[in-house]
């Protein structure tokens, strides 16, 4: 009879399995603000740019939504996070932004320094 | 070209002790001699809770902890890592730790780097709707450790051990919460999550659900283990939808995978969890008025004893915790009591989260460990006061808490000593204010709130904060006499002590403490008439100034026809039709007029 402990490690790698299948490996991971906060501050529509972006053929990304960080006044925030390189961190992404992301850093790998969080 | 680095230096107090900061300078050393100056930055971190293992550095990209460092190591690091790109394995150290975990994501930023995050650890870093990402961050592993290898009684001993004191305001212990409630004998007990969050300026709450809802019904279902309760319930406000939308999601997918419910985890323990919305009233966070309200009877506060651990919802034992509190309970059961005691202050021990906000550069949810000075969140964190203001005081409690001053800023705060020095901890607000605050409008604008929120049950509150706010409107409309001040002395330490509840008790504190610190500010508006932060608007009048070109932007604006004056003219205000309203002040574009 397995215990609770075993069983919630299976579980974990379910999970992780399920995870990986959404395609979490991918070069780069996207995450979107998505609390009321965000939500308010307009990250719905950024949400969209990206979310077109994939349904339109950008490949090798890990779109998702996450809570809020806290950084109130720099919302919407999105973070690209690719292996080996530093987590990029976006503040006050609007669409136009958003749009800018996908062209320079998501296909062309340039980090744009002046939106940044540091 | 040589790759870029960031390092992170931890500046905690035990680093600091093992010699982090001349490690610091040692690498800066190194750095310059292998001219990497350009391309390593420095950063510091507060506390990483890695104490035992200082001083610590984190190295990214590749997040690579190394800890136990000496000075004979950092010629190493930076010839291996920082000039061939070899990380030293050696010297790195392997951490599965539930907390911070945000840390990897969001540490290099200077705001987040001098955070330390117990329960906030997922927020921004996981898609709150998803199952997979928390149990993927050993989600639920706290529960099934609870079940597997620990008595219902050694779970309550571990929290008791941990320190933890409530986190909805009045900081009791929660151990010996969960140690009453687990002793009474009774065929059903109920486990309740104080999510009726009320404050005005508050969203602590409101973010650590959207963020990370499933810590909250884990923290839920271990206490039900512990004090042997199968139903637990999620006190929540309807105007948090998105907050609700997601806790209801939680529980059906924790339900769907076998964490909720019957035979939790194949266990003999059962339990399961339901939503109960609140309408929004500030006095159903007491917990009395809260269970009443579930009870479906008007919300209003009961004399305690007995208190809800004896006898609670429908007169069963009923386990009451807020949610700041609930998430740190799997953090507790996985670190261990024994690591969380080892962060905060003697008597405040763990992080606390606070809502900044204000006049400060970045507002913003932060979570410090306890013993953090108002200085450091205001100055590192929050990036100071903008515009070139002067700092004047830090309001913290929310409506229930007080204001202090300058020379409070070096207190390193926890419970205890933000009670001493006449302000409460609360639920976190935190709103910082310039010089271009009325301390007198302020208090006036809690009071009005706490007044408007007294749900009338007993006199001194329902009276007493009434005829407080009269007193302090007559004295922000320059209307004050003398005495009005021990008046509201006198009458604010009535109403503290013969309150029914927390609401009451507490609802005074923003008058008095601005007249403890800001007493001059009360006195010059009633002996001069004079409102320092122009702020009262009945204590000024408008003047248009010689800087006045003439462009009659004022006089369109002016909705009482007072402002006269010819094109390209000087402009006049008639001060006899002037109501005072503002609007010419922030239509003018040449800093022409002028509050006096």
């Amino acid at each position: 009879m397995p215990t609770p402990l075993d069983l919630i490690k299976k579980k974990r790698a379910e999970a992780v399995n399920r995870v990986v299948g959404r395609g979490f490996l991918a070069t780069k991971r996207v995450y979107v603000g998505m609390a009321t906060c965000e939500i308010a501050a307009g990250s719905k529509d950024v949400m969209d740019v990206f979310q077109k972006a994939i349904s339109r053929g950008l490949t090798d990304i890990y779109l998702s939504q996450k809570g809020c960080a806290g950084r109130c006044n720099l919302e919407p925030t999105v973070e690209v996070i690719e292996a080996g390189k530093s987590p990029v961190k976006y503040g006050k992404v609007d669409t136009e932004k958003a749009q800018q992301i996908i062209e320079r850093h998501l296909k062309k790998g340039q980090v744009i320094q002046e939106w940044v969080i540091d | 070209m040589t790759a870029t680095y960031r390092i992170i230096v931890c500046d905690g107090t035990a680093c600091i002790n093992s010699g982090a900061r001349k490690l610091t300078t040692l690498l800066k050393e190194h750095l310059d001699k292998h001219g990497l100056t350009e391309n390593v930055t420095i950063g510091l971190s507060g506390c990483l809770g890695m104490c035992d293992k200082g001083p610590i550095m984190v190295v990214n990209p590749g997040y690579t902890i190394y800890g136990g460092l000496t000075e004979a190591d950092i010629p190493e690091i930076v010839e291996e890592h920082l000039v061939k790109g070899q990380p030293i394995a050696r010297l790195a150290i392997q951490e599965d730790h539930l907390y911070n975990r945000f840390f990897r994501v969001f540490g290099d930023a200077k705001f987040f780097g001098h955070q330390m995050r117990i329960t906030l650890r997922n927020c921004g870093i996981i898609d709150p709707e998803s199952i997979d990402d928390y149990l993927s961050l050993r989600g639920y592993e706290a529960l099934a450790k609870a079940i597997t290898d620990m008595t219902p009684d050694q779970v309550v001993a571990e929290v008791e051990s941990s320190g933890l004191r409530g986190r909805g305001g009045a900081g009791f212990s929660t151990g010996m919460k969960w140690k009453f409630t687990a002793a009474q004998e009774a065929t059903t007990k109920y486990v309740i999550c104080n999510a009726d969050e009320g404050d005005p300026g508050a969203f602590m709450d409101r973010s650590a659900i959207e963020g990370d809802p499933h810590t909250i019904v884990e923290g839920m279902a271990i206490a039900g283990y512990a004090i042997g309760a199968s139903k637990g319930i999620v006190y929540i406000r309807a105007e948090y939808p998105l907050a609700i939308q997601r806790i209801t999601k939680a529980i059906e997918d924790a339900r769907a995978h076998g964490l909720l419910g019957d035979n939790v985890l194949g266990s003999d323990f059962s339990f399961d969890i339901e939503i109960r919305l609140g309408a929004g009233a500030f006095v159903c966070g007491e917990e009395t008025a809260l269970i009443h309200s579930i009870e479906g009877a008007r919300g209003m506060p009961r004399p305690r004893p007995p208190y809800p651990s004896v006898s609670g919802l429908f007169g069963q034992p009923t386990l009451i915790n807020n949610v700041e509190t609930w998430a740190n309970i799997p953090v507790i059961i996985l670190d261990g009591a024994n690591w969380f005691k080892t962060v905060g202050t003697e008597t405040s021990k763990g992080t606390k989260v606070f809502a900044l906000a204000g006049k400060v550069v970045n507002t913003g949810l932060i979570e410090v460990p306890m013993g953090t000075t108002l200085r450091e969140i205001i100055y590192d964190i929050g990036g100071g006061i903008p515009d070139g203001k002067c700092f004047k005081a830090v309001q913290t409690g929310g409506p229930s808490g007080g204001c202090l001053p300058e020379e409070y800023l070096d207190t390193a705060i926890d419970y205890d000593s933000l009670a001493k020095a006449g302000s409460i901890m609360g639920s976190g607000g935190m709103i910082v204010i310039d010089e271009d605050s009325c301390m007198v409008d302020i208090a006036k604008f809690f009071l009005e709130f706490t007044q408007n929120e007294s749900c009338g049950k007993c006199t001194p509150c329902r009276e007493g904060t009434k005829r407080m706010l009269e007193i302090l409107t007559r004295i922000t409309e320059g209307k004050g006499q003398e005495g009005d001040i021990e008046k509201l002395e006198r009458l604010g330490n009535m109403i503290k002590k013969s309150s029914l509840c927390g609401l009451g008790q507490s609802a005074p504190n923003p008058v008095l403490s601005t007249i403890k610190n800001f007493r001059a500010e009360y006195e010059e508006h009633i002996r001069e008439g004079k409102c320092r932060a122009k702020a009262c608007t009945n204590l000024l009048t408008y003047e248009i100034t010689d800087k006045c070109v003439g462009c009659g932007a004022c006089r369109r604006v002016c909705p009482v026809a007072a402002i006269s004056g010819s094109p390209k003219k000087e402009h006049v205000i008639d001060q006899e039709k002037c109501v005072k309203c503002g609007m010419c002040f922030n239509t003018c574009k040449f800093d022409a007029i002028a509050k006096v």
